[in-house]
């Protein structure tokens, strides 16, 4: 088996503030972590490939600073990795984001199971597992909470749907997305963290990739952000609650009681 | 042609049509100027799902009859929807942000090489530019973004955001011509529904809600005291769901749940508009917070400025 998670570095938590003056992203000294639902999908992929045996590689496409979760795959038990960076491929949007891994796919060859967090919790917009699956040219499992391999080429998931579940079975290769629900991500072993070092990790630019110029970057983005705003916020009648904690209550309590 | 469209993909399962489909065509008919108001709807073959559509005066139904859509996969309902869309060539396609929709529409949006917003709060014409409006990172900013250079500009918008509101139109039904192309390689069941048995934040009457400023074990502790007294649920703002306590499912929000209780109590929490979005329909919300300026206390119907451990404690005190 050969099983690809694609992983994106997203800011931990909230510590993303905007600049109230450029209304852009302050990104320095923001830390960043593996995206969480990506790391149900490495523990996904690890756990296949200790049933089936195989090889786990990480891919991700972004900056240097990506680096640091690409070590945290690998201590998670990953054995390779792939980073795709270089300007060209900046203000990408899901479109050019989608192709551009999917080109880097190819390029890896031979790929049994890609898989995916069900969205980034930065963009939060879940569409470039979708993409990906549509330019490779094979079955998607989309938001799955259980995922089973029933052979070497053949793997049950069960998705999440809005109020119901449904069991959909491919011949890989395939695409699956994850919910945090499928499992619990294993934590990283001094063990693992070491040998992390000693493993390989490969850095691709638009050089290295099948690519046509037009479609990546920027360039091969059809979306715009055409402006940021704070929006009007739809008041209440707000009515203050005066005095201590207590007094505060016993006024609230009066006043929802009737 | 001279009038551009504005399509709708309606969401159906063998009985009935997917709410946020019909909303959709509401919204379309406030916003669309010029542009006719068409509903796509792949289907199983069904006089009472089309019926049901037309209710809501879309200018126009395209149905897309078969009954293999009982247990279509995405790529096989992206592939006939790719179908009419590349050869009618709309001006823009709204989707419901449900999971079918999330799924459906990032394949056909390569399909079709377009861009695609995900889950839009709200969608507006300036001339024949969709303008598709989303929170976006960080504090309490929106922001719009527009396909300038490719058509269909598509979105897929949020549920529960615009109400579906029955009109009359006079509604042309065409039944159109397509290829349901089987995907061999996939085999999918009939989606079974979930006889929710766990309580969900989003039913609950009462809900507590915790954020960053109200996040210590004795305060969870206190909150769920108080959530089972007042016969409720405990929800959080998204940091808290990076701790063991609190799972994705007890998130309020943008990208966790939207809730409608009858009664709403945060503690601690700012008012993000990626939180407040998630509240917009509790019917009395009371917030505290030490900070005077939060914006969550605008949001709300009862504001204390102070302490949410010492407020929590004077409530589970004085509650019967
Ligand atoms: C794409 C995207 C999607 C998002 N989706 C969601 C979502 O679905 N849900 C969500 O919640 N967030 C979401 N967020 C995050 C959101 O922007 C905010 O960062 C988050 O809601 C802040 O949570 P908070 O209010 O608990 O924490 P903070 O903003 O840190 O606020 C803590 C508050 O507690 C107050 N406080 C501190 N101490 C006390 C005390 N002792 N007593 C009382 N008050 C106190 C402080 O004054 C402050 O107002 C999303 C962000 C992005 C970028
Ligand atoms: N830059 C990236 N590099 C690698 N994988 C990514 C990247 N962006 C998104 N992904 C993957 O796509 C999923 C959905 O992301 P998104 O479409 O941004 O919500 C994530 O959970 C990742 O698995």
């Amino acid at each position: 088996m050969k099983i690809v998670v694609c992983i994106k570095q997203v800011p931990k938590s909230d510590s993303v503030k905007i600049d109230p003056k450029t209304n852009n992203m302050i990104r320095d000294n923001v830390e960043g972590v593996i995206n969480p639902f990506d790391k149900n999908a490495i523990e996904a992929a690890l756990t296949i490939r200790d049933q089936l045996g195989g090889e786990v590689i990480i891919l991700s496409m972004g900056p240097d600073s990506y680096m640091s979760s690409l070590r945290d795959g690998l201590a998670m038990g990953a054995d390779r990795a792939v980073l795709l960076s270089s300007r060209a491929f900046g203000g990408a949007d899901t479109l050019a984001t989608g192709y551009t891994i999917s080109q880097a796919l190819k390029k890896i060859g031979d790929v049994d199971l890609v898989l995916f967090g069900r969205q980034s919790v930065d963009a939060d917009t879940g569409q470039v597992g979708p993409i990906v699956a549509q330019y490779l040219d094979v079955p998607q499992i989309t938001f799955v909470e259980q995922l089973r391999m029933i052979d070497q080429h053949t793997l049950i998931g069960q998705r999440l749907l809005d109020g119901s579940t449904q069991q959909v079975q491919v011949t890989l290769p395939a695409v699956v997305t994850v919910r945090a629900e499928l499992n619990t991500p294993r934590y990283e072993t001094p063990v693992n963290i070491q040998s992390s070092f000693e493993k390989n990790v490969d850095v691709w630019d638009e050089h290295d990739i099948d690519l046509d110029k037009s479609r990546i970057g920027q360039a091969g983005s059809p979306t715009v952000v055409k402006r940021v705003f704070a929006p009007d916020k739809k008041g209440r009648q707000t009515k203050t609650l005066n005095g201590n904690a207590k007094k505060a209550v016993q006024e609230l309590l009066g006043q929802i009681n009737n | 042609m001279t009038q551009t469209e504005i399509w709708v993909y309606v969401q159906t399962n063998q009985t009935s049509v997917e709410p946020t489909s019909l909303q959709l065509i509401t919204k379309a008919k406030e916003i669309a100027v010029n542009q006719r108001v068409v509903a796509v709807m792949p289907t199983v073959v069904s006089e009472k799902l089309i019926n049901e559509v037309q209710e809501y005066g879309p200018d126009k139904i395209i149905t897309l009859e078969d009954d293999r859509f009982k247990t279509a996969t995405d790529t096989e309902i992206a592939d006939v929807l790719y179908q009419v869309v590349s050869t009618r060539k709309p001006n823009s396609l709204l989707i419901p942000a449900t999971v079918i929709g999330r799924s459906v529409a990032p394949r056909l949006q390569a399909m079709l090489q377009t861009g695609l917003t995900a889950d839009c709060l709200d969608v507006y014409f300036d001339g024949d530019t969709l303008v598709q409006v989303k929170p976006t990172y960080g504090d309490d900013i929106m922001c719009e973004i527009t396909c300038p250079d490719h058509q269909p500009q598509m979105a897929t918008v949020r549920p529960n955001v615009f109400k579906a509101v029955k009109q009359n139109n006079d509604t042309t039904i065409e039944k159109a011509d397509f290829e349901f192309h089987p995907e061999t390689q996939v085999k999918a069941s009939t989606p079974q529904s979930i006889i929710s048995s766990a309580a969900n934040i989003g039913d609950a009457n009462v809900v507590v809600a915790l954020g960053r400023g109200a996040s210590s074990p004795a305060i969870i502790e206190k909150a769920r005291k108080l959530a089972a007294k007042l016969g409720g649920m405990v929800g959080v703002s998204r940091p808290l769901t990076d701790s063991d306590e609190f799972g994705h499912e007890s998130q309020i929000g943008q990208s966790g749940q939207s809730i409608a209780p009858d009664l709403l109590i945060n503690f601690g929490i700012s008012g993000a508009v990626q939180y407040l979005v998630g509240i917009e329909n509790a019917k009395t919300i009371v917030s505290v917070n030490t900070d005077p300026d939060a914006p969550i206390l605008a949001a709300s119907d009862y504001a204390f400025v102070g302490d949410a451990n010492d407020f929590m404690d004077n409530l589970l005190e004085q509650v019967r």
